[in-house]
């Protein structure tokens, strides 16, 4: 099949697109489990949709290309453009603006009188182009099922009218801007602004991630299950062990890190009998499963489980750890305490002493507090836990940091 | 649907070529500019033939179409539920947009169904109607391309006042918290928007006046050591950042990012929390200021 900067299926790229933004490392060679032919389509149509954030650099081990973006300078996700090169027939865009345009006035039309007006409006071809009633018929179900038109019987007959459309979108401009990069489905709004003559440029974001945009339709399919209370079934991808695996769950909240944009589902697991998390850009397809009469059972394990959540880690058993983090705070460093206070998810700070405080959590792994921890490195007394194993890695790491900017080597 | 030609941009190009063609403005040149601003960069080998070989009949000859207006498509289902869900975001106090025609939407989501975890507690208060006020000039001054006078109190308390033109409004998810990026006397000036006592409105800049001055940048050098899974958590991590990486050996890369120097403390945080899988070579003070934590460090644990 001939080339083109479209594509049918957003699944095939995810992986590409996220490889070449998050490692920017690899040549073409490290794409082994893919043809050569598609490594070298699918690198030439994301440089087509995004220009100049695309680079390259070469290296002994061939081309690297990588997508570069300085997101702290970027106003709207360059990534949401991938979203905007869907493919399609000759017939679907014929159809698409002849439709609106039969049904610009207003007025309900039949299937058969919209049929006519197209056959019309192609009159003037030299070459034939052939549009049947059934065609016509599928697009118009197509386009009711989208909101854009609303359908109504006459007699025995459906007629089809443009949708009432009341939104005053010159209203929603610096909203949608806005939220287009910091809420979820934020390509939903790129979609929005692209109707706009223009887009308002006010806004840059620190902290900004951009990735997640390529999970919208897995966000997307999760979420609809879980507004019918459905289960869902999952094919998962485990890094871990190179391989697929499909989970039957039912799907209860999203959780979303602020501080590495990485997107997760927390679902309870029917085999396992436990919440789980799954993480978005894991999971390749959601299948909706039948409606779950016990939901509310489920969703109450939502609450009572985010209790002692540090993170999305449940640790190996779902017992809680507790954990104890105490600081040398010096004259004038109330901002250490401050950034306890804003910073920590759950647990209580205890005042020691004019200098020393406290942390105090019970959590479900007391792992996920490690990196926490060691960004206190050079005021902690003490780490303290039930957890053996992350004590131990606490102190190994500074010990080992010490080692390696004394000049040893890493071990 | 989210995936939909509806929304794409060969869709978006058409529709404003038969926009020209309707008004009867469409030429050549026209066509391949309306191309260039809507589409891909390879887009342009592909709608113009489309459209004048007959594919896509809705051209006629010499640039015309037989439709009768330009196209215009109503907001879809999905567009309209996104709009609803953003009504009960807190921060969407600060746009009251118009409510009209999203009464009986459904919210594509709720505010309950998404957790923002590890998102810092102490953000703006996007209901303060000072706050509200203050946002509201802002962006009013941003559209009409006018100065600001701001009066805000610094972290140790001293109230200041700037004349200066409002670049950007910058958010961080993470803090939850809006800041004004703006300059004075050609420094850049980025001002808290919870800390802004006052906004006004003053006259409208010169194009010559707009010279937004850029924080100095700095350029960070560290090795990864990919253990742990600790390549992907740091690509991922510093992804906010523009970076470099490269593969110095198996399980050993290289990775080169910019930041600005007003951030180095907070980078400086980011990067020990990693603990013993990156290690900074590059700059110096950054080096030093790790070496002199992990000397105290040292020195309180044996002290024990």
């Amino acid at each position: 099949m001939a080339y083109s900067e479209l594509i049918k299926s957003f699944e095939k790229i995810r992986d590409y697109m996220r490889d070449f933004y998050v490692y920017g490392f690899k040549s073409r060679e490290d794409y082994k489990k893919k043809s050569a032919r598609s490594y070298d389509d699918e690198r030439r149509r994301i440089e087509s949709w995004l220009g100049g954030y695309m680079a390259f650099r070469h290296t002994a081990e061939g081309k690297n290309v990588f997508i570069s973006v300085d997101n702290r300078s970027v106003t709207f996700n360059p990534l949401h453009n991938a979203w905007k090169a869907k493919s399609f027939t000759d017939k679907d865009i014929v159809l698409h603006f002849c439709i609106l345009d039969i049904l610009a006035d207003g007025a309900a039309r039949s299937v058969g009188e919209i049929t006519d007006g197209v056959t019309d409006y192609l009159s003037h071809t030299e070459t034939p182009f052939e549009i049947d009633e059934s065609t016509v018929r599928k697009k118009l179900k197509e386009y009711t099922d989208l909101g854009i038109l609303q359908d109504e019987k006459h007699g025995r007959f459906l007629y089809f009218r443009l949708a009432e459309d009341k939104v005053d979108l010159p209203s929603w401009e610096d909203a949608t801007a806005f939220f287009s990069e910091e809420a979820p489905f934020g390509v939903v709004g790129s979609y929005l602004l692209d109707r706009q003559a223009e887009a308002p440029e006010h806004f840059s974001y620190k902290h900004h991630y951009l990735l997640h945009t390529l999970d919208t339709q897995i966000l997307y399919d999760a979420l609809c299950a879980m507004k019918e209370k459905r289960c869902i079934d999952i094919v998962n991808f485990s890094v871990r062990k190179d391989e697929e695996h499909e989970h039957r769950v039912y799907p209860l909240r999203f959780y979303i890190s602020t501080q590495t944009g990485r997107e997760y589902l927390l679902a309870f697991h029917y085999k396992f009998r436990k919440p789980m998390f799954f993480r978005l850009d894991n999971i390749r397809a959601i299948t909706p499963g039948p409606v779950e009469s016990r939901h509310e059972k489920y969703e109450g394990f939502a609450d009572k489980f985010d209790e002692n959540l540090w993170g999305v880690s449940t640790g190996g058993d779902y017992s809680v750890d507790h954990v104890e983090l105490t600081l040398h705070v010096g004259d004038e460093e109330g901002y250490i305490i401050d950034r306890l206070e804003r910073e920590k998810r759950h647990g209580q700070i205890e005042m020691l002493d004019e200098h020393t405080y406290k942390f105090v959590a019970d959590v479900y792994d007391a792992g996920e507090l490690l990196t926490w921890a060691r960004s206190f490195i050079g005021r902690v007394i003490c780490f303290e836990s039930d957890n053996k194993f992350a004590v131990d890695r606490f102190y190994g790491d500074v010990r080992r940091m010490a080692e390696m900017y004394r000049g040893g080597e890493k071990t | 649907m989210i995936f939909s030609e509806i929304y794409g941009s060969y869709f978006k190009a058409v529709s404003a070529i038969l926009t020209k063609a309707v008004e009867g403005n469409l030429t050549e040149r026209e066509l391949t500019r309306t191309v260039l601003e809507n589409a891909f960069g390879e887009s342009l080998v592909t709608i113009p033939a489309k459209l004048t070989d007959g594919s896509w009949p809705l051209l006629t000859r010499n640039f015309g179409t037989p439709l009768t207006r330009s196209p215009h498509l109503p907001l879809t289902t999905l567009e309209k539920q996104w709009l609803k869900a953003l009504l009960l975001d807190p921060r969407i106090q600060l746009f009251a947009p118009s409510e009209e025609g999203l009464e009986d939407v459904e919210p594509l989501f709720t505010q309950d169904q998404i957790v923002y975890y590890d998102r810092y507690s102490n953000g703006d208060d996007f209901s303060d109607s000072r706050y509200i006020e203050h946002f509201h000039t802002i962006i009013q001054a941003m559209h009409e391309k006018r100065k600001l006078r701001v009066r805000f109190h610094g972290h140790r308390g001293t109230r200041q006042s700037y004349i200066c033109i409002p670049y950007k409004l910058e958010y961080s998810s993470k803090d939850d918290k809006f800041r004004l990026i703006t300059g004075f006397r050609g420094k850049p000036l980025i001002v808290n928007l919870s800390r802004m006592d006052s906004v006004h409105r003053l006259d409208p800049w010169d194009e010559s006046e707009y010279q937004r001055p850029n924080e100095r940048e700095k350029t960070l050098v560290m090795d990864l050591f990919d253990t742990r899974n600790a390549l992907e958590r740091v690509m991922l991590h510093f992804t906010d950042l523009e970076k470099e990486t490269e593969r110095i050996e198996d399980k050993h890369y290289r990775i080169t990012l910019n930041y600005k120097q007003g951030d180095e403390t907070e980078i400086l945080i980011r990067i020990l929390s990693f603990g013993p899988v990156l290690k900074v070579l590059e700059p110096e003070t950054m080096v030093s200021q790790i070496r002199d934590r992990l000397e105290r460090q040292a020195a309180i644990l044996e002290q024990k």
